[in-house]
Parts: C-alpha cells; sequence; structure tokens
C-alpha cells in the first residue's frame, strides 16, 4: 500500500520533471544549442505566478499569462542574443546562458528581494483525496492531469503539424528545412520560445507546491540535465521516460533507503550512460 | 586555429616578471595567492580546452579532492609539505585519468554532460563522507607546514608573503611544464587530434590515450592548485567539490582566453579582481558579471589575451607597416 | 593600502606600479573599526541584508567609543567560505583589522573564527553550528545563537508537557552535521520524557521533494511531526505537509526557524497552527527589545526578524566589551567579555566564560490565524520561553 502511494508520488513528480526537460531538450534537438538558463526561465515563471496570483488573487489567470510572457521574453532574448551564437562551439553557448541565469536571478532579487515566497494551492484543489489512512493532495491529482494533457498536446504538435515536421526534419537537417523554403530563423524563434515557455510552465505549476526562490534556478536545471541525460538529448520521448523514471526512483528510494536516494539518482544515470551512452531514446 | 607556442621562454619570462609585480601591485599578497592559485587551475582547464578541444565540467572533482586527499595526509598521516602535495597531484592524476577515460567515450554535448554528472557524483561522495570532508562544516584546521626536504627545514611559510612567494615558484614551474608540454610533439598531436580527430587517427595516433593523458596532466595540476588553496585558507570547505567551483574554473579561463596559457593568468586574475571591487560597490554584482560573459562572447571571443594579442598586433603593424594579418584568435571553428 | 583606496587607485592603474610597499602601511586607525562579515550576495544574500542592517544600526546608534565614533566596514562573504577567509586574512594583516562580527554559513563562521583567533582578534556570530562552542572553540570566538540542544528542549519539552496524550512522534531530518546534531538531541529528551520515536526520514539538504519522506510518516500516523530542516529544506516541507492534509491529522513542530523573515514568506495560511521554535521575536517584552523594534521602525520600516536583531547585538557586545576594556586589543576586549552580563533583545542575556555561549531564552511559537493578527508581522505567539544549555560535562569545549 505504502509503495502504491510511492509511485503516486513518483508520477506527480516525474511529470513535473517531464515538463522542465521537455523544453530543454526540444531546444537542444533542433537547435543543437545548450541553455544553462532554462532553470532561472523557470524560476522566472514562478515568480510571475506569485505577482500575478497576488495581485489578481487568481491562480488560473497567473497559469494563462505566465507562460507566454516568459515565452515572450525568450523570444526577445533569441532575436537579440541567441540568433548570433547558434554556430559557436558549445563553450559560447554555455557562457552566454550563464550570464542570463545570472542576470535573471539577480534581476529577481532586485524585484522580489532574496527571501522566498509562497503560493496558495488555488481553491477548489486545496483539498486532499483520501485512501485508506493515506492522503493524496487534490493539487497533485490535478497537476498530473494537466501536465499529461499537455504532453499529448506537444505530442501532437510535434508529431502531427507542419510545425512539428520542421522541427524534426530541422533537427536532422537544418538546411534542408531551409532549402525547402521555410524561414528557418522564425522557426528556430518559435521553437526557442516554446521550449522556454514550457520551462515558464513548469515554474508556474510547481510553484504552489515548491514555493519560489531566486536561487531555485540552478537545482532545477541539475534535475533536468539528468533527465535529458537519461532520457537521450533531443528526444521527447526520452524526456517523459527519464522524467517518470527519476521521479519513480527519487519516491521508492525515500521508503527503500532514504540515505541513497540523490546517490541514486545519479547511480541510474551513470548506468544509463555506461550501457547506453546516448541515453534511452537519444541519438548519437 | 593552432594557438602559437612561441618561445616558452619568453612567456616564462614575462610571467615571472608578473609574478614579481603582483605582491607590490594588489592589496595584499593573500589576494594575490588566491589568483595563482585558480591561474592554476585555469591553466589546466586549459589545456583541455584551448588545446584539446575538451569542455570539462569536472575539474572540481580534481581541485576538490587535491584539498582533502592533501589535507588528510597532513593531518592524520603526518604528511610534510612536499609529500602532501605529492599526493594531491597523484591522486588528481588518478581521478582525472579515471573520468577522463570514461567521458571520453563521448563527444560533443555528452561529454560535457558526463564530466557535469561526474562532478555531481563526487559532490555527493565528499558529502556523505562527512567524517573525512568535515561534510557540510568543512575540513578545519588544515596545517600549512614549512618547506622541508629530509628533515631539513628550508622555509617557514606561515607568513603570508612567504607563501605567497612558495606558491609563485610553484607556478612558474607548473606554468613552463605546460608550456614544454604543448610544444612537445605530444602537445602538437594534441592539437592535431582536436582539429581534426579522424585524420589524426589515420595517421596511426590512438586519440583515446592522447586525450586521457591530456586529462591526467589537467587532474595533477588541479589538485595541486585545490591542496594549495586549502594551505591557504587552513580549510577545505566543501564548495571546493561543487559544480560551481568547476563552472568558475571554465568561466576563468575562457574570459582569458584559450589561445594561450598566459590567457589563464589574465582570466584568473581579472577574474577575482574585478568581482572583489564589484562585491564592495554593489550586492548585485553578479549582473555585471553575466553582461561581461556575454559581451566576451559576441565582441572578445578570443578572450582577454586575445584582445591583448590583437592590439599588440594592430600596433606592430602600424611601426612595421602590413606585414599579411596573422591568424586571428578568435572564431575557432572546433565544436567542443 | 586598504580595499576602498585600491579601488580608487586601480583606476590609474600606471600610478598604481609605482606604489611603493611603504605607502600601503595602514597608520593605525584612531577610531575603533568593526568588520561585518555579511553575505551580500549569493545564496545567503536574504539573510545578510538584514544583518547589514543591524550591525549598520548598531554602529551608527553608538556614541562615542575611545574617543571617536565607531567606523564599520562590511566584507561581502558572497556566501563563498573560500573567500570570505581570504578576505578576513586580507582585513587583519592589511588594515590590522581585529574585531569582527557576523557569518550566516556555519562552514565560513568556524574557518574565520580560526583566523581571527591567530590574529588575536574577537569574533562573535549568530551561525548554526555547535562546533563553534564545543569541539571546535577557541578564545577569540563567541556564539550569540542557543544551539541544537537548547532548540529541542525548549521545543520538545513544552509542547509534550501541553499535550502528555501525544506519544508518537515522527521526525523528518536533513541528513548533515547539523541535523543529526538536532535530531540526537530529540532522541535523548524523547527517551527522558517516555516519547515513542516511531520514524524518521533522512534527506539531502538540497531536497525540494518531501511527498515520498512525509507518505512514510503518513504510513505509521503519528501524534506529532518534528521537522528538524530549516530554511528551504523546512519550507518545502511545511509547505508539502500541508498539501497532504497533514496539518489536520497531527501537530506539527519545527524545531529550528529563522523566524520573522521565514514566517512572512510563507503567510498565515500555512503557519497557522503549526509549532515553531525561534531564536528571536520582536513582540518579546524586554527592555532592549522594545528599544530596539522601535528604531528600526523609525529608521528602516520594519520590525526587527532573527538576523538584524543577532547582528545588531553582536556588535554592541564587541563595542561596550571594547569601553570598558579601553583598549581594541583582542585578548583584553576577550576577558571582558567572558562572564559578561547584559541586556538583549531577548532580555538579560550572560556570555558564559567556559564555552564562549551566550546564554540566552529560545521561543517556542505557534502560528496565529489570519483574522487573529493584529498587523501583517503578528504571525505568531509565544507559547513558552526559556534558557536550556548543555552543562557541566555535556559543555564539550575545550579552550587552549
Amino acid at each position: 500500500m505504502l509503495y502504491l502511494f510511492q509511485v503516486l508520488n513518483g508520477l506527480g513528480l516525474g511529470m513535473i520533471y517531464f515538463l522542465i526537460s521537455a523544453g530543454l531538450t526540444i531546444i537542444f534537438g533542433l537547435l543543437n544549442f545548450v541553455n544553462f538558463a532554462h532553470g532561472a526561465f523557470f524560476m522566472l515563471g514562478g515568480y510571475l505566478c506569485w505577482s500575478l496570483t497576488e495581485l489578481t488573487g487568481n491562480f488560473w489567470l497567473s497559469l494563462l499569462i505566465g507562460p507566454p510572457a516568459v515565452a515572450c521574453l525568450a523570444w526577445v532574448a533569441e532575436a537579440a542574443l541567441i540568433r548570433r551564437i547558434y554556430r559557436l562551439p558549445h563553450t559560447f553557448h554555455i557562457l552566454v546562458t550563464v550570464g542570463i541565469a545570472l542576470i535573471l536571478q539577480e534581476t529577481t532579487i532586485m524585484i522580489w528581494g532574496p527571501t522566498g515566497k509562497n503560493i496558495p494551492v488555488p481553491a477548489g484543489l486545496q483539498g486532499v483525496v483520501t485512501l485508506w489512512n493515506f492522503a493524496y493532495p487534490t493539487y497533485r491529482l490535478f497537476l498530473i492531469a494537466f501536465t499529461s494533457l499537455i504532453g499529448l498536446a506537444l505530442w501532437y504538435l510535434l508529431e502531427q503539424t507542419r510545425f512539428g515536421g520542421l522541427v524534426r526534419a530541422g533537427s536532422e537537417s537544418a538546411e534542408m528545412v531551409s532549402l525547402l523554403g521555410t524561414n528557418i530563423h522564425r522557426l528556430f524563434a518559435r521553437t526557442f520560445a516554446l521550449g522556454v515557455g514550457l520551462a515558464g510552465l513548469a515554474g508556474v505549476l510547481s510553484a504552489p507546491i515548491r514555493g519560489v526562490h531566486p536561487f531555485m534556478g540552478p537545482e532545477v536545471l541539475g534535475i533536468a540535465f539528468v533527465v535529458v541525460v537519461i532520457g537521450g538529448m533531443g528526444s521527447f520521448t526520452g524526456a517523459l521516460l527519464g522524467g517518470l523514471l527519476v521521479g519513480l526512483v527519487q519516491s521508492l528510494m525515500s521508503t527503500i533507503w532514504p540515505e541513497g536516494a540523490n546517490l541514486m539518482i545519479y547511480g541510474a544515470m551513470a548506468a544509463v550512460i555506461l550501457l547506453r551512452p546516448y541515453g534511452l531514446f537519444g541519438r548519437a | 586555429m593552432v594557438p602559437r607556442s612561441g618561445l616558452p621562454g619568453g612567456s616564462a619570462a614575462v610571467v615571472a616578471v608578473i609574478l614579481v609585480l603582483m605582491p607590490l601591485v594588489l592589496p595584499s599578497s593573500t589576494m594575490a595567492t588566491e589568483i595563482l592559485i585558480f591561474a592554476m587551475a585555469s591553466l589546466a582547464c586549459n589545456l583541455l580546452l584551448g588545446y584539446g578541444g575538451l569542455l570539462s565540467f569536472g575539474q572540481g572533482i580534481f581541485f576538490g579532492s587535491g584539498a582533502y586527499l592533501s589535507s588528510l595526509v597532513m593531518m592524520h598521516a603526518g604528511a610534510g609539505l612536499i609529500s602532501a602535495l605529492l599526493t594531491a597531484i597523484a591522486s588528481g592524476a588518478v581521478l582525472a585519468t579515471l573520468v577522463g577515460a570514461l567521458a571520453i567515450r563521448r563527444t560533443g554535448i555528452y561529454f560535457v554532460m558526463m564530466t557535469l554528472a561526474f562532478n555531481q557524483t563526487a559532490y555527493f561522495i565528499a558529502y556523505t563522507l562527512s567524517d573525512w570532508t568535515g561534510g557540510d562544516n568543512g575540513l578545519l584546521d588544515v596545517p600549512r607546514p614549512p618547506l622541508a626536504l629530509f628533515g631539513a627545514t628550508l622555509a617557514d611559510l606561515s607568513g603570508a608573503t612567504a607563501y605567497y612567494v612558495f606558491v609563485a615558484v610553484l607556478f612558474l614551474l607548473v606554468f613552463i611544464a605546460t608550456v614544454t608540454v604543448i610544444s612537445s610533439p605530444f602537445g602538437s598531436t594534441l592539437i592535431g587530434v582536436r582539429e581534426n580527430e579522424a585524420r589524426a587517427c589515420a595517421v596511426g595516433y590512438d586519440a583515446r590515450n592522447f586525450k586521457i593523458v591530456a586529462f591526467a596532466l589537467s587532474g595533477a595540476v588541479t589538485a595541486l592548485a585545490g591542496a594549495l588553496y586549502a594551505m591557504l585558507l587552513n580549510f577545505a570547505p566543501l564548495e571546493n567539490i561543487q559544480l560551481s567551483m568547476s563552472e568558475n574554473i571554465v568561466v576563468m579561463t575562457v574570459i582569458g582566453g584559450t589561445g594561450s596559457l598566459l590567457g589563464s593568468l589574465l582570466g584568473a586574475g581579472s577574474w577575482v579582481i574585478i568581482s572583489d571591487i564589484l562585491a564592495e560597490v554593489w550586492p548585485r554584482w553578479l549582473i555585471l558579471m553575466g553582461g561581461a560573459l556575454i559581451l566576451i562572447v559576441l565582441f572578445l571571443r578570443g578572450g582577454l589575451w586575445g584582445g591583448v594579442e590583437s592590439l599588440m598586433q594592430r600596433f606592430s603593424h602600424q611601426n612595421k607597416g602590413h606585414q599579411g594579418p596573422d591568424d586571428a584568435p578568435d572564431e575557432k571553428d572546433e565544436s567542443v | 593600502m586598504d580595499r576602498r583606496t585600491f579601488l580608487k587607485t586601480s583606476l590609474a592603474a600606471t600610478s598604481l606600479l609605482m606604489t611603493p610597499p611603504l605607502l600601503r602601511r595602514v597608520h593605525a586607525a584612531d577610531p575603533v573599526t568593526f568588520y561585518g562579515l555579511k553575505s551580500m550576495s549569493g545564496a545567503y544574500a536574504g539573510y545578510g541584508e538584514f544583518a547589514e542592517k543591524g550591525s549598520k544600526l548598531a554602529v551608527d546608534d553608538y556614541g562615542m567609543l575611545l574617543g571617536a565614533k565607531p567606523l564599520y566596514v562590511t566584507i561581502d562573504t558572497e556566501s563563498n567560505p573560500g573567500r570570505t577567509v581570504r578576505k578576513v586574512q586580507e582585513a587583519v594583516q592589511q588594515q590590522n583589522a581585529r574585531l569582527f562580527g557576523g557569518c550566516t554559513l556555519s562552514s565560513t563562521a568556524l574557518a574565520v573564527g580560526k583566523e581571527i583567533n591567530k590574529a588575536g582578534g574577537v569574533f562573535m556570530t549568530p551561525a548554526g553550528a555547535d562546533e563553534i562552542t564545543a569541539a571546535e572553540c577557541n578564545k577569540a570566538t563567541f556564539r550569540w545563537t542557543v544551539p541544537t540542544y537548547g532548540a529541542i528542549q525548549q521545543t520538545v519539552r513544552p509542547l509534550f508537557e501541553s499535550n502528555p496524550k501525544a506519544k508518537r512522534w515522527y521526525t523528518i531530518t536533513p541528513q548533515y552535521v547539523f541535523g543529526e546534531a538536532l535530531l540526537t538531541a530529540a532522541k535523548n529528551l524523547f527517551e527522558e520524557l517516555g516519547i515513542e520515536h516511531i520514524g524518521n526520514s533522512y534527506h539531502s539538504t538540497q531536497e525540494q521533494e518531501y511527498s515520498g519522506y512525509l507518505t512514510n510518516a503518513m504510513a505509521v500516523n503519528p501524534d506529532v511531526l518534528l521537522i528538524l530542516g530549516f530554511s528551504g529544506n523546512g519550507a518545502n516541507c511545511l509547505r508539502q505537509a500541508a498539501n497532504f492534509g497533514m496539518k489536520s491529522k497531527m501537530t506539527i513542530l519545527l524545531a529550528w526557524t529563522q523566524g520573522l523573515d521565514w514566517f512572512q514568506s510563507l503567510g498565515p495560511d500555512l503557519l497557522e497552527g503549526v509549532y515553531l521554535g525561534a531564536q528571536y521575536w520582536h513582540q518579546v517584552d524586554a527592555p532592549v527589545n522594545n528599544a530596539l523594534v522601535k528604531r528600526v521602525r523609525e529608521v528602516y520600516g520594519i520590525n526587527p526578524n532573527y538576523p538584524l536583531a543577532g547582528d545588531y547585538i553582536i556588535t554592541k557586545i564587541i563595542f561596550d566589551a571594547v569601553a570598558r576594556a579601553g583598549t581594541t586589543d583582542g585578548p583584553a576586549v576577550i576577558k571582558v567579555m567572558e562572564g559578561m552580563e547584559y541586556e538583549g533583545p531577548t532580555g538579560a542575556e550572560k556570555i558564559r566564560a567556559a564555552d564562549h555561549q551566550v546564554i540566552k531564552d529560545y521561543y517556542l511559537l505557534r502560528g496565529k490565524a489570519k483574522s487573529a493578527m493584529k498587523d501583517p508581522d503578528d504571525l505568531a505567539t509565544v507559547i513558552s520561553s526559556g534558557k536550556s544549555f548543555p552543562e557541566g560535562d555535556q559543555i564539550l569545549c575545550k579552550m587552549s
């Protein structure tokens, strides 16, 4: 019974990890670009959620406005800066995005202050669902359902639409796509905004569970890297299964061997790297 | 572009002059010592990145373990200065060989991710072994023994200036050794492997072995820097082995410029000095550091040293007339 | 040459090259200078901001000291232990600095204390690690914070005594030196009081997700959930426990919290009915505290919190000791401080000579309902307070 609940916990956790990593992996897949600012955009989503909830008293409004706002910021950053450095080696991608992450983190402190904030669970989802003597928060059930829907929508977008086809074709060969007459710049910009917007969405959704804090970016980035390495860089399916795997390992370990929960995550990652060097669903 | 090996004697002389000037110009010799220690770590990172084309986010593993192991042999086994430093060097080389051998099985971003993952693992190990490492509290009471050889004390290093001189001499030795390695056949092959791995392999070189040896050298030097840092602070904090330490070392290296070993000294120096000044002026100084990183990528890809070089070139061109453009230090075509 | 002069002169790099070492000798400064180690930037910036306000206020409000207005210099720790130790060494060597106070991070406080001890200075800190006044104690270092032993004694005991039927306790502990110290103290007290310790979950200090540990706790249905993590660990653990509806099923106690600033970041909905241990509370009725609250409202427009009050009193005590010693000489100031009794923000406080630990009150608070709050900072009521410290053989400090 306990384990059943830990599986449920793991699913909820894994879906959040999936959302965080999906953006990172989509951007890497098409743009071959490593975004070290991904965690900072996640944090920004959380802070926008706090401000909007505080201002309007309505969490749903912040869910509607927050992620597109983060995506818009990403779109501007892409046009102003990121676009110029795609062709450079990864070292420079990392430097620029570390720079962006630092600027976002410190600006957040200037605007919202250095101490964290709490975001209440939206009214209507505050209760718990009770099964035997266990309780499971309604909000987390909503989260599992909602992220599944987002996942489906993403799958549809990437697999069934023209945009998705271009993104997938572009990750095989960007030149080919631009030869076919597509404006590759616009495609890149949209994909970047989409990926970062997903980080913002994850930030908004997990805010009621984790609160927000100016220094949460690097932690989130660390988990996203683990998920993406396990699932395979650039693979959407990989992000989903990697996220679930990490979530489940973490939850089950917290009952079986709590001391080793973190070590096990890295252990799992090391095992995957050694056995399947490009991740479960990655391409060489 | 092939980094110019230049005259090893020439750049070593430049370094020697800088080493003499640093304590006179800087606010304290303690700060100068910190700069040299990070310059040493950055030099080792430069060997991998600038010459081997390997971007390692795992340098903190070697820095941290060098600090821990040298401290532990002094505290528990009564080791002296030289044997403690040798322990650090050896442990750094062994760990780097291990990390290198596993990580270089992949290239590109997977390689970076693997070094990053190893760093996290090392951090958790150090965190868990708190009986040895002090865990979150750090390892306290690290001694700074006098320089002694075969029982004869040669110099007392407890003073800040004495310790600076000791670190400066070591830095100069490491610098000369690194320049020698790079201008040796090993160095040019390493560069060849970076430029075109397939061709180097076709000529009969085993690229893997070259990369692993580069890793071992880099790890040894980084661990030496870590050991010297612990002795400077009499303290080995857990932060030494954190991912952020690796990140800082990479950032210093790239800011300084990966085209020349002198860049590492410049990079570490400017990072330490500028962050010190900014931290005193404005608590949100990290914004400026973030902005500086972006500007460097946009306008000064060869790093600060690249900027210095192109300035010197422009100057000499004006004096001697045009002699045809030298290879610009920026725009490297290789990807990590 | 001190750091600020360096800043100016470094702009004129050429002239700097000519600076002969002689110029860098500091003419022994006449005014007493206090060096505040504050995490202004980096991950603990939230703490440093308030600590800086506390020290500044103490310096500004201090009258004449040894014939001059005292001065204050901030050293930004950058939340980085290595950088802090180096900056302290530099201040000692270049500016002849001897009087230090502050440090949020335990590792930094431990290492800095040793450096200052070597230099013959004085250092007082509000950091959390018990080692500061136990195994790693030294002549120069003083600590204002109540150790883990007192935090557990002053929270678990009064809570249990007010509700002796709550016999089954579950603990959630961050796995590192500090968390272990709290857990050991709690286990010893459980045994003494006949409390049944029905389980413990360890987590790493980086943990963000507590659903797994909370599920473990729910599985054994405890009367009291004792959360031993603080700061971000404690915040997320409490937040998620509330999500899981545990607040209505059991009593929740956080033995070690940062106090007001941390409460503000969580809000009354989460805190209502939760028991909270604290080093300081601005509503405590003590003469020094009432005056401090009034001043801080005037100057900063806020209520003082633990970092602010802690660094305020640390700065003030060191100045008082300097005034009484009539010198800034380390050993003389230390001698005055050992056994010193004074009125502090928690009422009567005393520095114990044996281990340089300040003997002061620790508080058990309970979160108020939003409707019961008189102002936005009226987030909790004091349930009990008192002084508990290791005594006799339990004082582990061997002052050398």
